[in-house]
């Protein structure tokens, strides 16, 4: 079998393929979340804007999916300092507090563009934006639409783009970033009938989200496969902090096939009690302060351990009940908790939910400046594909908030960066075509070796860690990134290339998880103990790239 | 984990002429979605089979498809044994996946005014149940106005009354609304019916929308000298000859023992056009023991002008009808028109029940008539259907009454919405899928329980249509003829 290659330079100018002519646009987005359509709105202001995405735009990553909300500081009574403080204790004090700032800072101007632009948000009757509290904070500034408020933002998004000149590239998957001299100057991508296209830039922003779909149970779109986190890796660019994936306290059980399918935070954030299957309201032992509205990664480790030591249900996972809840504030304010749930046939309104651990979001990312610089020059990066916002675990509506600020800030950055001379490398390109043709003549089946990683990562870096564990899914993912990949046709080449992301994306974790020595927000080592307190770590980020893989550590003692 | 077999349709245009069903028998775990189906026959037996999906929860709207005819969302609908699954009605990029995009490009965007600011909260209530679209387009393949003309289809309609109602919003919606289609919706709630968000896209948006246009003078004009009929004289049929009314005494007392007593609301088809239809309906009832009070000062239901947004006087017509039956202490009123039913209970808050003459027949239960020797067919009047969530009833009441009875798809026959008056044409194309529809069941009649499907239909096929009431009354007087040759 044979693959057709075409050379296709895409030109923003005329929205024409051209097949030898070399044009080129002033910005590419790669990735169509909450981030990525903000960059593309806010750069489309400076240039030609290219939008290339995975998935039809508006319809996939994970911004669409969320459920909870925004942290945006709104009232007189809350400020930007708490917030900050609430997102630094939250992260365990791993964040870039320059980061934290700019997060915290812009929120609510980011939350005014989109009532500018005709978001539905929830209002009070004093005509304000309605919050709900979130765990781990101490304001309610969780600005919500109902619990379908990644939707929400996305839609308002989605009309905003329209109103710009930015093109939009549906159901193109990047495979590789392009660069030319240690510069990123554009993106290989595959369409859906397998043939390579070649995107040019003068500055290129990463925004494919984040990839927690390398776990056996995720609440990530089937899009959150890591894929920038390997474009970026590969491309030379530098990571921090992978280790730091955030586990869901609450997703589903049931059905199996759905298993991971998250339920949103906000059920507790209305009331939602935890009880084990001895009807004990559990969270009263491991936070009796805040109780269900804890951080996540403790929310997460207790349910873990009821489970484990017994007092889970049948189907591996404790209740998380709302029965005592109006049956219309129930209505009104979880409306799709309560429409999936009862799809697969519960009534919340009357019966508890089965709730168990998640992957859920990864913390860890390509490191970025304020302005969304990464280390690679012609690179700009925002949303979950960064590192540095959320620390060690990130709150319930800081994820939304930052895919508003850092879009904007990296639409900006890269709208403003001049234009430059571009060439493709043609050895570049060779190679590309060459990894394509042999997955064309391959034998492994993708989706099984898909299969046995995400269980790898699950077993051996899931909620508790050790070096063993560690150790031998690194050696599962080594073995299964050296597998031949096999794809049955043309169009099943971007499966073997995700999955190819996908095991880079794993090993990031692993390997960054064996570099740290402590416990620390959503990173638990069980082979090691931790004396000090999160502030006075001695140890700061993890930073892997080609060049590869380290620890800060200050000097002093704890 | 079970094993189910699944049809899926597969399809390349590029070298297939035409779609064909494959068959795979896969395993999945209990209460498996039809996405994980789809996976499982990827994974594990074609990975060339194409679909789409994202988020895997009901929430991107990526992965509709048609299972076993319905369109729905493969990763909310329950995989089941011996399913088919097909790529919605739009034209097919690969097996299941479908080009969304021209559809997805006629949706309006928000253009907001510079100085816009927050809504009221009575405005952002307003727009919710509006907002809740994913996108699926699941309504674009259901909707049959779509099959006959060039309606922009339910959701893009949905949008423009979603930005009519934001007060940010700069555009002309109306306008556009028109231009996309609004008086091409037939009100059938197809669209509703297939929604996995559930979204009351005629009467929280086409109607409303025509209210709007309404008040802005551009109604159509069949419509316009419907609602003047209707302020005139209280009657959206105009007197050609003595009407149902004139010819019936306000209490109708059956024969013999008296089980049961409902009100009757007549509507004005079957008073003014058809009223012998309504005169059989009350043999049938006077025949089953129930009495049947026919207040006098009754009017019309105000459907015809709900459904066509001239509701300026509608609160007038609804309490005439709320009085004239309150003031008889009447509990039950039953209809014969599903139209006049579906209002009643939908668009009425009534101090009584209502209940459609297929409901009453059936609680009561009905004395057998003797089996007319034709085969019919039924046809769903939406407003019957999904106006009131009634199939079974006339079904099981018309077997009694003929030798064969024989299914036929359900379709809007395209009367309903004003569209028989307003946009002939559509209703024209619509009624001729009936009929070939009727025709393919080889049926003598065709039976329904509204009186504008039955015209409709009528005028679309040779077949003759005939309400249920007719039927029934039929097949007594067969009764009664063959026990008096006896
Ligand atoms: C179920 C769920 C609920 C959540 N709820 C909340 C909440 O209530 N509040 C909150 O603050 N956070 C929440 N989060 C987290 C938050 O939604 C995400 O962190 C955030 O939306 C990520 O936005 P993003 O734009 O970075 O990525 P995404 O929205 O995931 O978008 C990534 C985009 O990149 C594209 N892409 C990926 N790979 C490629 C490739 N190779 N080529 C081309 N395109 C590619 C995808 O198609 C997609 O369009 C939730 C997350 C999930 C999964």
């Amino acid at each position: 079998m044979s693959c057709n290659y075409f050379m296709i330079v895409y030109n923003a100018q005329t929205n024409k393929m051209l097949a030898s002519e070399i044009v080129d646009c002033h910005v590419l987005v790669i990735g169509s979340g909450g981030a990525g359509v903000r960059a593309a709105i806010e750069a489309s202001r400076y240039g030609d804007v290219a939008l290339v995405s995975k998935s039809i735009a508006g319809k996939g990553g994970c911004t669409t999916m969320a459920e909870g909300g925004y942290n945006a500081v709104l009232r007189e009574a809350d400020s930007c300092t708490i917030h900050r403080e609430d997102t630094l204790r939250g992260g365990a004090y791993l964040n870039d507090p320059a980061l934290v700032d700019a997060l915290v800072t812009e929120a609510p101007e980011r939350m005014a563009d989109l009532i500018r632009w005709g978001a539905v948000f929830d209002v009070t009757g004093e005509r304000k934006i309605a919050q709900r509290p979130f765990g781990g904070q101490r304001f309610p500034r969780t600005c919500y639409a109902g619990d379908r408020t990644g939707h929400e933002i996305m839609a308002t998004l989605m009309e905003r783009l329209d109103a710009t000149g930015a093109e939009v590239l549906n159901e193109y998957a990047v495979i590789d970033l392009l660069t030319e001299g240690g510069r990123v100057t554009g993106a290989a991508a595959l369409d859906t009938r397998g043939d390579l296209v070649l995107l040019q830039a003068d500055s290129t922003v990463l925004a494919t989200g984040g990839g927690t779909q390398v776990y056996d149970i995720s609440t990530n779109s089937a899009a959150g496969t890591g894929d920038g986190f390997a474009l970026g890796y590969r491309a030379g660019a530098e990571l921090i902090d992978m280790e730091m994936v955030q586990f869901h306290p609450t997703g589903a059980v049931y059905p199996y096939d759905a298993r991971g399918r998250l339920v949103t935070e906000a059920v507790r954030g209305e009331g939602g009690f935890l009880l084990n299957t001895r009807g004990e309201r559990f969270m009263e032992r491991y936070d009796p302060e805040r109780l269900e509205l804890s951080t996540r990664d403790v929310v997460a480790r207790a349910i873990a351990t009821e489970i484990l030591e017994g007092r889970g249900t049948d189907q591996g996972g404790v209740y998380l009940d709302v029965t005592h809840l109006a049956p219309g504030e129930i209505e009104t304010r979880l409306p799709v908790m309560l429409e999936q749930f009862l799809a697969f046939g519960v009534d919340i309104r009357k019966e508890p939910m089965v709730v168990a651990p998640t992957a859920h979001h990864i913390m860890g990312g390509l490191a970025i400046t304020p302005e969304c610089r990464t280390t690679l020059p012609g690179l700009f990066a925002c949303g979950e594909v960064t590192g540095g916002v959320h620390g060690a675990n990130r709150l319930g509506g800081n994820a939304l908030a930052d895919t508003q600020v850092f879009g904007k800030r990296a639409g900006e950055a890269a709208g403003k960066a001049p234009k430059r001379e571009k060439k493709i490398d043609p050895e570049q390109v060779e190679t590309l075509k060459g990894m394509l043709d042999a997955y064309l003549a391959g034998s492994a089946n993708p989706a099984a070796v898909r299969r046995e990683l995400k269980i790898a990562m699950w077993n051996g870096a899931g909620i508790f860690r050790t070096a063993d564990e560690l150790g031998g899914a690194l050696a599962t993912i080594d073995r299964l990134a050296g597998l031949p990949l096999r794809a049955a046709s043309p169009q099943n080449l971007i499966e073997c290339c995700t999955v190819r992301n996908m095991c880079t994306t794993a090993s990031l974790v692993v390997r960054s998880a064996l570099l740290r020595p402590e416990n620390r927000g959503a990173h638990v080592r069980k082979d090691v103990t931790t004396s000090w307190e999160p502030a006075a770590s001695l140890y700061g980020h993890t930073r892997i790239s080609l060049q590869g893989a380290r620890i800060e550590q200050r000097e002093g003692t704890a | 984990m079970k094993e189910i077999t699944v049809r899926v349709s597969r399809f390349d245009p590029a070298t297939d002429t035409a779609p064909h069903f494959e068959t795979y028998t896969v395993r999945v775990n209990d209460g498996a979605r039809v996405l994980h189906a789809l996976h499982a026959i990827h994974d594990e037996h074609d990975p060339t089979l194409v679909y789409r999906y994202c988020c895997g929860s009901g929430q991107c709207g990526s992965c509709a498809v048609r299972i076993d005819g319905e369109p729905g969302l493969a990763c909310m609908e329950e995989a089941r044994d011996g399913m088919t699954v097909e790529p919605l009605a739009l034209p097919v990029q690969k097996d299941l996946a479908v080009d969304m995009e021209p559809v997805l490009k006629r949706i309006a965007r928000i253009r907001p005014a510079d100085d816009a600011v927050l809504p009221s909260q009575e405005e952002i209530e307003a727009i919710k149940p509006l907002r809740d679209c994913i996108e699926c387009l699941s309504c674009v393949s259901a909707c049959p106005a779509l099959q006959v003309t060039d309606f922009a289809g339910p959701t893009v309609l949905r949008q423009q009354m979603r930005l009519a109602l934001d007060p940010r919003d700069t555009q002309n919606r109306i306008d556009e609304a028109i231009e996309k289609g609004l008086f091409y919706c037939t009100t059938c709630k197809r669209c509703v019916q297939v929604c996995p968000k559930d979204i009351e896209i005629p009467g929280k948006a086409i109607e409303k929308l025509r209210e709007i246009a309404n008040r802005r003078g551009l109604t159509l004009p069949r419509h316009q000298e419907v609602a003047k009929l209707v302020e005139e004289t209280g009657r959206s049929v105009a007197r050609t000859e003595p009407t149902f009314l004139e010819q019936v005494p306000e209490v109708i007392e059956p024969e013999g023992e008296v089980r049961g007593e409902v009100g009757f609301f007549v509507g004005c088809m079957f008073n003014g056009r058809v009223p012998q239809t309504a005169l059989d309906a009350m043999e049938v009832m006077k025949r089953n023991g129930i009495r049947v009070i026919v207040p006098h000062d009754q009017v019309c239901c105000g459907s015809p002008l709900i459904r066509t947004g001239q509701t300026s006087f509608i609160n007038d017509l609804k309490q005439k009808n709320i009085d004239a039956f309150t003031r008889r202490g009447i509990d039950t009123v039953m209809t014969i028109c599903a139209g006049c039913g579906a209002t009643l209970k939908n668009d009425y808050e009534t101090p009584f029940v209502v209940k459609d003459i297929s409901e009453v027949l059936t609680e009561y239960g009905i004395e057998p008539p003797a089996k007319l020797d034709i085969t019919a067919t039924y046809h769903d009047p939406c407003h019957l259907l999904r106006g009131q969530g009634i199939s079974k009833e006339p079904r099981e009441l018309l077997r009694q009454v003929v030798r064969e009875f024989r299914e036929m798809p359900t379709q809007c026959c395209g009367a309903g919405g004003g569209v028989r008056s307003g946009v002939p044409e559509e209703a024209a194309a619509l009624g001729a899928k009936r009929d070939e529809e009727v025709r393919k069941t080889g049926a003598d009649v065709v039976t329904t329980i509204c009186p504008f499907c039955e015209f409709h239909i009528a005028d679309c096929t040779d077949v003759p249509v005939k309400n249920l009431a007719t039927l029934l009354l039929e097949g007594y007087r067969k009764k009664d003829a063959e026990r008096s040759d006896e």
